[in-house]
């Protein structure tokens, strides 16, 4: 497209942020999950593995698909300023996505959460990377957290022990906010936080084309 | 007493169910069970009773007289029909509910069926609903769970006879290596020693659930049924396939409070229903060939195993340690892959270790298979041990 | 009014029950009378629950099986941080559960 000066003017400025050092965590079942950032030209890639879970009901996969659907188009077009997004994938395969951004130097902003593939507690080392990434490598103070399903509630507000923060306005429009603070995390994190760096090429490698599913488990029948 | 033996199994894949109803999930494994009995569903089924096997079905899924429900629901009408509540014993007990209709004479041929559809609930109402067993204002009311007392009994057993994290965990992998084999179960990815053990992430990819019980010493939650026509053995002719014989059953009780128990290393309840049965089967533990034996935390299987008289007392985690109870083993246990991989729906559970053994004694349990298996044992486990059901079934020789 | 916890005491032969039933499980006799159950424990087993039922709105949970000079055998919460089987604790009655319109009182142990 042509980045005009009205273009230009539409485009949020957006801050230097430090890259996430990608990773790798042993499943149980010996299978290497591999976790790296994507970069803005993957997104209408990514977004076809989004795209079959916008109209499952079950499990809140409908809001959490579509909006994360509706965030990586705003990373892509350059319309939301500072963004990211982590993903999983095992043997090349996607298997999670997770995104948020800075507000500024001190505050993230999380946006969601998804597991593709289900059962062996991606959502939850998803989670922990991009807390991860806000509190251990943007170096930020705290991050802002909503919760769409009781499952993420679960997980994150009591399982992290987030601080309530209700007088604090959550992008993500209207449900009570939570807090993740420097504190907090450094508490949990050993319990919480998997993986190992330095991830050896070979690994990192089958993360550099993601595989979109061919089958969803949420959705019986469904072949790509 | 009438003898009685078991003419047509059926069983559901366990998992969670996708559409349809709870008398669907019912159906799908007594029609199975008639099938394989070669009886016609319509005139001339010859079903006197039904027993419908299930915990939650009016909390869970608000259906109360559900053996009614599906009675009319197979066109098995006028049949006698009840619905058995015993916790994760109910099928079991139906089975034991069966055995007696036809022992005594009121009845030749009885249709049995387990089912728990628990997956329509979120994590926590089932842990709840689960919880609803344990004794109301002296365990239930502090938030107590059956895996808060897996882990207060696991403690006690590690203290005591030296079990050790990794035992429960080389009994998990052993059970999902077995339920590779197993179509109907409901995992069937491994778990890999190492990773859930040693490795640096294991502490995190297998965390506690409740201290030392780890996430994979847990059995899933599952959505599932299993069904078994039983029948008197003098007139099990009309069927293609030869019976396999109910030879002995045997329950117990134990106290309610956990804290009560007499010793609290102990599966009391586990030990007398085993001894009953095994008197009325006039058998002993040496003459058992397979077992099915009620892991829903790994450390049961260790300590059932003991309890019924295949181990010394603190010796169980050696043999498993030692191989003694995969397949090829001693005394290979869950060939299913237990209610650890096969999955646990609570009323579903004791019919469907009922039906392994019997696919085990016909040789029908491909992959799996215990070579000349001809007798086998089953313990349902009710409660946190305080309602214990358990099964012999033998091989009649031709 | 402090909240107390009470053992049942068989008029008969005096066996003593917690929680209470209906037939003495030594005599059969079915007359009880309330005794305060309280005072110093020893741990019998503990764990930590991470996996809680609705309603308990914590990471986890502390639970010990404890035992009374009297006798009697009793679950109940945990507050202690490093637990081991046979430490002395003393035993509080405190709520264990918020229930709608009341409260459940129960027993947390804790450190002397």
């Amino acid at each position: 497209m042509i980045v005009d000066k009205m273009e230009q003017s539409l485009r949020p400025v957006e801050t230097p942020m430090a890259p996430y050092p990608p990773k790798y965590i042993t499943m149980a079942t010996g299978e290497k999950l591999v976790i790296r950032q994507i970069r803005r030209e993957e997104v209408p890639h990514i977004l076809e593995a989004v795209k079959p879970l916008m109209t499952v009901e079950a499990d809140f996969y409908d809001i959490v698909a579509s909006r994360i659907y509706s965030e990586l188009l705003g990373y892509y077009r350059y319309r939301v300023k500072d963004e990211y997004c982590l993903i999983g994938t095992i043997d090349g395969i996607i298997v999670g996505i997770v995104n948020g951004r800075m507000v500024d130097e001190k505050v993230g902003m999380s946006y969601h959460t998804m597991t593709l593939k289900q059962g062996l507690r991606i959502g939850a080392q998803l989670f922990a990377a991009k807390m991860e990434y806000h509190l251990d490598f943007l170096n930020q103070e705290e991050v802002l957290i909503v919760a769409e399903s009781p499952n993420g509630f679960k997980r994150w507000m009591i399982e992290y022990e987030l601080e309530s923060r209700p007088e604090t306005w959550h992008e993500l429009g209207g449900v009570p906010t939570y807090v993740l603070t420097k504190a907090l995390w450094e508490k949990h994190k050993g319990t919480k936080l998997g993986g190992r760096r330095p991830i050896k090429e070979e690994l990192l490698k089958t993360a550099d084309n993601p595989i979109l599913p061919e089958t969803y488990a949420q959705i019986p029948g469904y072949k790509r | 007493m009438r003898e009685v033996g078991i003419v047509g199994v059926g069983h559901s894949k366990f998992g969670k169910m996708s559409g349809g109803t709870f008398s669907d999930l019912l159906s799908m494994a007594a029609v199975q069970a008639l099938d394989d009995a070669g009886v016609k569903t319509g005139m001339g089924h010859g079903i006197d009773q039904v027993f419908v096997a299930t915990m939650g079905a009016g909390i869970l899924n608000k259906q109360s007289g559900i053996a009614s429900a599906l009675v009319d629901y197979l066109n098995l009408r006028p049949a006698m029909a009840e619905t058995i509540e015993n916790g994760p014993a109910s099928g079991a007990s139906a089975i034991k509910l069966g055995y007696m209709a036809i022992a005594s004479g009121m009845c030749d041929c009885v249709l049995v069926v387990g089912g728990e559809m628990m997956r329509v609930v979120s994590g926590w109402e089932g842990t709840d609903f689960v919880a609803t067993m344990l004794h109301p204002e002296a365990e239930y009311n502090y938030g107590l769970t059956l895996p808060a007392f897996a882990g207060l009994f696991t403690k006690l057993c590690m203290e005591k006879y030296g079990i050790t994290e990794k035992d429960l965990s080389i009994v998990a992998v052993k059970n999902h290596e077995n339920a590779v084999h197993n179509p109907v179960a409901h995992i069937n990815v491994v778990p890999n020693l190492y990773c859930i053990t040693e490795d640096e992430d294991a502490h995190i990819m297998n965390p506690y659930v409740a201290e030392p019980l780890r996430m994979y010493h847990c059995c899933p939650v599952s959505d599932g049924s299993a069904a078994v026509l039983l029948c008197a053995m003098d007139k099990a002719d009309r069927f293609i396939k030869k019976p396999i014989k109910i030879a002995g059953i045997g329950s117990a009780t134990d106290t309610h409070a956990v804290a009560e128990r007499e010793v609290p290393t102990d599966l009391l309840a586990v030990r007398l229903a085993a001894q009953m049965a095994y008197k009325m089967a006039g058998l002993t533990a040496q003459d058992i060939d397979v077992a099915e034996l009620h892991d829903a935390f790994q450390i049961l299987e260790i300590v059932e195993s003991e309890e019924v008289g295949f181990f010394k007392r603190g010796e169980g985690h050696i043999a498993a340690r030692n191989g003694e109870t995969k397949i090829g083993g001693i005394i290979p246990i869950n060939t299913s892959g237990g209610l650890k991989a096969k999955g646990h729906p609570l009323g579903a559970t004791g019919v469907s270790q009922v039906v392994e053994i019997v696919k085990q004694l016909r040789g029908e349990a491909t992959g799996r298979q215990v070579e000349g298996a001809k007798a086998g044992l089953c313990v349902n486990f009710g409660g946190f041990g305080n309602n214990v059901v358990a099964t012999i079934l033998t091989k009649e020789e031709a | 009014m402090e909240e107390k916890m009470y053992a049942y005491k068989c008029t008969a032969c005096g066996q003593l029950h917690h929680p209470k039933h209906y037939v003495c499980k030594k005599c059969g006799n079915r007359k009880f009378e309330e005794v305060v159950l309280d005072g110093d424990v020893t741990l019998v087993t503990y764990t930590k629950v991470y996996n809680l039922p609705e309603g308990y709105m914590k990471p986890y949970m502390g639970f010990g099986i404890v035992k009374f000079t009297n006798g009697l055998v009793v679950t109940g919460q945990l507050e202690v941080e490093n637990p081991e089987i046979g430490m002395k604790l003393m035993s509080t009655v405190g709520v264990v559960k918020e229930g709608i319109g009341k409260d459940y009182f129960g027993f947390i142990f804790k450190a002397i």
